[in-house]
């Protein structure tokens, strides 16, 4: 097996079995793992702990259970994540980390079912403001002290600078590596991409940075490859299960950039430099723009994806709905009608984890790479 | 030269012999579809039809939701730039295709020449589709192919939901229970199979000539409520249940004679 392989499998294993890497984990380090709700937590507080921060983004499921606590009209994630909450999945977390950006995660966070105990703050969508930062560094303040008393540990200014570090260093070698695996479409296909992309959910982020950045230095002495297949750019929540990812495969798709908020979002931009880490942090949220779920009055999401397809000379866009998002659902016709105006090309696929079934789903996508 | 085109569906299968890529030879339709003994006979009876054999065919295509499970077929091609070559052939002018099937509405909107530019599916509740015309035909005890009929008497159409097809289902029957004449309640039924479609339709950009296909098309009863919805004429493809077989058959052709870009 070359190094690129080995490097890939084992963070798709590390990404395929979250609760394998927070057992070594424990036995590496003696602490334990946090977990970190979807959207745009500061992380960053839990690995200046010493704590395993560990990404909950549900997973493909038939949900049951969740039934008697979530209207059906709940997105997927939540519906699975609720379903395993109350099969005890989430239980061994020391503690749990649950921002509150859109209405389903709001009223979840009122109704958690694990026996961890749950963090919950809120990020504030008057973001251009100063007084947003000072609120924001508050909250942040808050989870803090929560989480040191949690853990019974003490979370130094000094530590948590440490700690933005080395987040941004994953952050830049993630771009990189998005970048590099745009020209390497035939090695890192979008189940691999995707799967590289995740392990940071579940690893030490130094120790991540360093896997990707070796694999980045592996590939980028190959030849680029010619490709014969599209180009696309992702867009929405997330690109899951890898059906969807094979389907995309299978039709010759390559995943050149991305704007899943399980994905690039999370790394386009750094925490920005200065001495009071949580003040830092939050202004992250303030400089990070094109998401739904951040109040966008310049509504930058459609211009953003349309520079990316011309950087990356994509052939068009693959929208990822993730059925009954709300936030997302209500960007979509505002970039759609910019995409029209500009003639980008793109795809509307459904995503949803409780799905056993992809058949529509091919057929949108062979569809659309017929007519491209 | 022959071609074929298969196009097998969730709930008919659709087999189109095509001569030298313009004269239909057979054109044939058996109400089952994927999983069934459909496939099988309509292959049969078009064949026969045609007094030939499929050691006739010079290549042939398969479509619809079936359509990697037809054996029988060199190549497979999805509904969707099926039915905008089949419907180009047919109607040239068509600008939008509105095709309703037995689970799934799709708008789609063809370039000058026919290409697919756009398109859009619906999620994946029945709503809108031929089975939620099924469902209501039985819980209505009126024949499908009477519900355009009884849609021309109505004089007040009933609210039905458009978005689910078991909440539809319980308002059509309290609807009956309450004494609402069937007239009216399917007039309303077909409302809301045309708001689906519809909406599908406004995303893709209605402009002339709307062109309906695919096995509801053949209830006027839809085709005028969706005409009345968006407020333009919509004609309906000749022989609209066969144009994503013959799509598949003409696409056959142009294989076959290198016309393909
Ligand atoms: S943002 Fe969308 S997908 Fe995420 S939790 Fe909220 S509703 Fe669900």
């Amino acid at each position: 097996m070359s190094r690129i392989e080995s490097i890939i499998s084992e963070l798709s294993s590390i990404s395929n079995n979250p609760k394998k890497a927070m057992e070594d984990y424990k036995k590496e380090t003696g602490k334990g793992s946090v977990g970190v709700m979807p959207y745009y937590a500061p992380e960053e507080i839990i690995h200046a702990a010493g704590f395993l921060p560990v990404g909950i983004w549900g997973g493909q499921k038939s949900i049951s259970k969740a039934r008697a606590y979530l209207p059906p009209f709940a997105c997927s994630i939540m519906q699975s994540v609720m379903e395993m909450q109350l099969e005890g999945v989430y239980d061994d977390l020391e503690a749990v980390l649950f921002p509150v950006p859109c209405d389903t995660l709001k009223c979840l966070s009122q109704k958690w079912k694990g026996t961890s105990p749950v963090i919950v703050f809120t990020h504030p969508q008057n973001r251009k403001l100063e007084a947003a930062n000072k609120f924001l560094a508050e909250e942040y303040r808050l989870v803090r002290e929560k989480l040191e008393k949690i853990l019974s540990v003490q979370i130094s200014d000094e530590a948590l600078n440490n700690s933005i570090e080395i987040y941004n260093e994953n952050r830049k070698v993630m771009r990189e590596f998005t970048d590099i695996a745009a020209n390497y479409p035939n090695i890192i296909d979008p189940i691999k991409r995707h799967a590289i992309i995740k392990a940071r959910f579940f690893m030490e982020k130094s120790k991540h940075t360093a896997m990707v950045k070796e694999l980045n230095s592996e590939l980028i002495a190959l030849p680029v490859e010619a490709f014969t297949g599209k180009k696309v750019v992702l867009t929405g929540i997330m690109a899951e299960p890898n059906e969807v990812l094979d389907i995309l495969k299978d039709n010759g798709f390559a995943v050149v950039a991305d704007d899943l908020a399980q994905e690039s979002r999370l790394f386009r931009n750094d925490v920005p430099s200065g001495t009071d880490p949580l003040y830092r942090l939050a202004k992250w949220w303030q400089e990070f723009d094109g998401c739904s779920l951040a109040v966008d009055t310049k509504k930058s999401r459609g211009p953003m994806l349309m520079d990316m397809v011309k950087v990356y000379k994509a052939d068009a866009v693959v929208v990822c709905m993730m059925k009954f998002c709300d936030p997302e659902e209500f960007d979509y016709p505002i970039y759609y009608r910019q995409f029209e105006e500009a003639g980008i090309k793109s795809l509307f696929i459904e995503i949803d984890l409780e799905t056993t079934s992809f058949e529509q789903t091919k057929t949108r996508v062979q569809s659309f790479s017929e007519m491209l | 030269m022959f071609t074929m085109g298969i196009d097998i569906g969730s709930s008919s299968s659709k087999v189109v012999i095509l001569e030298d890529g313009v004269n239909i030879i057979a054109g044939e339709v058996i109400q089952i579809g994927t999983g069934s003994t459909g496939p099988k006979r309509v292959l049969d009876e078009a064949l026969s039809k045609a007094g030939l054999t499929l050691q006739d065919m010079a290549k042939i295509i398969a479509t619809g939701y079936g359509r990697s499970s037809v054996e029988e077929a060199h190549k497979q091609i999805s509904e969707i730039s099926c039915q905008a070559k089949g419907v180009f052939f047919l109607v040239p002018s068509a600008k939008i295709i509105i095709d309703i099937g037995g689970q799934d509405v799709k708008a789609i909107r063809l370039d000058s020449k026919g290409g697919v530019k756009q398109f859009f599916m619906n999620d994946k509740c029945a709503a809108g589709t031929g089975r939620f015309l099924d469902v209501m035909s039985r819980v209505l005890e009126v024949n499908l192919d009477e519900m355009a009929e009884y849609d021309s008497r109505a004089t007040e159409p009933a609210t039905v939901s458009s978005t689910c097809t078991v909440f539809a289902e319980s308002e059509v029957i309290s609807q009956l229970s309450n004494g609402v004449a069937k007239e009216n309640i399917i007039a309303g039924v077909h409302q809301s199979v045309a708001s689906k479609a519809c909406g599908l339709a406004y995303r893709c950009g209605v402009e002339e000539d709307i062109v309906m296909c695919g096995g509801v098309a053949k209830d006027l009863g839809v085709v005028r409520a969706i005409s009345k919805e968006l407020k333009k004429p919509v004609i309906v493809a000749p022989n609209p249940q066969i144009t994503a077989a013959l799509g598949a058959a003409i696409f056959a052709f142009e294989e076959v004679i290198g016309a393909n870009k």
